[in-house]
């Protein structure tokens, strides 16, 4: 067992703790747009929910070959995706869409009446 | 374009190590380059385009090859195999304040000897691509009965 062998491979407790995907956040005038790369997620093995002002995604990976195959080579890990954003509630939580196509979850957030930009007339 | 090749996993021995991975068989700048190929694939690699990463498993029959490409649509993935290697291509519309771009994946991966060419099949799932090459007939381990007279 080599020093750095050592530090790649996670040990059983390690491989339970949740990776964060990789994300990318877009904001307009009247949303946020939030991508979200879960590759290996199906949307059986989906999760999102908004408590409290932070807004949760969890992702569990689906296994793509036969589990009883060995691996010879691993670039990627068996942990649970999971992503957790807070926001200031300006968001109209009730108004979120989301769709996973191709392992990539789109989420569309509103933002609240109040936090849109307002022009204001001058009189 | 560039192409990061994986050592033949034949040349690793056959006995996992005590952790499981087969890393520990490699040399310090093998290890060294799988370290940093991996850590600075992790930047750009999915969201902008270049490398990939990829997974080798193999049971008695198959070898299988699993690639995570999400948000790529089936159609734009290229998959060949040249002289024993399997070549994964594949491009992603990205867009960008710039507008929309084209960003383009590729991976060179070194396979056993023993695979059947004509027999590989790929099927893309959930943003992952998994690409099956069955084990020559003859390359599969045969039980020999002896009789006892």
């Amino acid at each position: 067992m080599s020093l750095i062998s050592s530090l790649i491979h996670p040990t059983e407790a390690e491989k339970h703790v949740a990776q964060r995907p990789r994300y990318d956040i877009e904001e307009t005038d009247n949303a946020f747009g939030l991508t979200v790369f879960l590759p290996g997620v199906a949307k059986a093995g989906l999760e999102i929910t908004d408590e409290d002002g932070e807004l949760h995604v969890k992702g569990k990976r689906s296994a793509g070959v036969p589990e009883a195959a060995p691996a010879l080579h691993r670039e990627t890990s068996d942990a649970s995706y999971e992503l957790v954003l807070s926001h200031d509630n300006t968001v109209d939580t009730g108004k979120i869409v989301a769709e996973l196509k191709d392992g990539v979850l789109r989420l569309s957030v509103p933002k609240a009446e109040s936090a849109k930009p307002r022009k204001i007339a001058i009189s | 374009m560039r192409y990061i090749q994986l050592t033949n996993p034949e040349t690793r021995g056959l006995a996992p190590t005590a952790l499981g991975g087969r890393h520990g068989e490699l040399g310090l700048d093998d290890q060294l380059d799988w370290l940093f190929g991996t850590a600075l694939s992790g930047f750009a690699g999915v969201a902008r385009g270049g490398q990939f990463p990829v997974d080798l498993y193999q049971d008695k029959d198959n070898t299988y090859v699993r690639a995570e490409l999400p948000g790529v649509t089936p159609d734009a993935i290229n998959v060949e195999l040249v002289n024993g290697s399997l070549s994964i291509q594949a491009s992603r519309k990205v867009k960008s304040v710039a507008g929309e771009e084209e960003a383009s994946f590729s991976r060179l991966v070194n396979l056993p000897d023993d695979v059947q060419a004509d027999k590989v099949s790929a099927a893309y799932e959930n943003g992952v691509l998994t690409v099956t090459l069955p084990v020559k007939e003859e390359a599969k381990p045969k039980k020999i009965s002896i009789s006892v007279n």
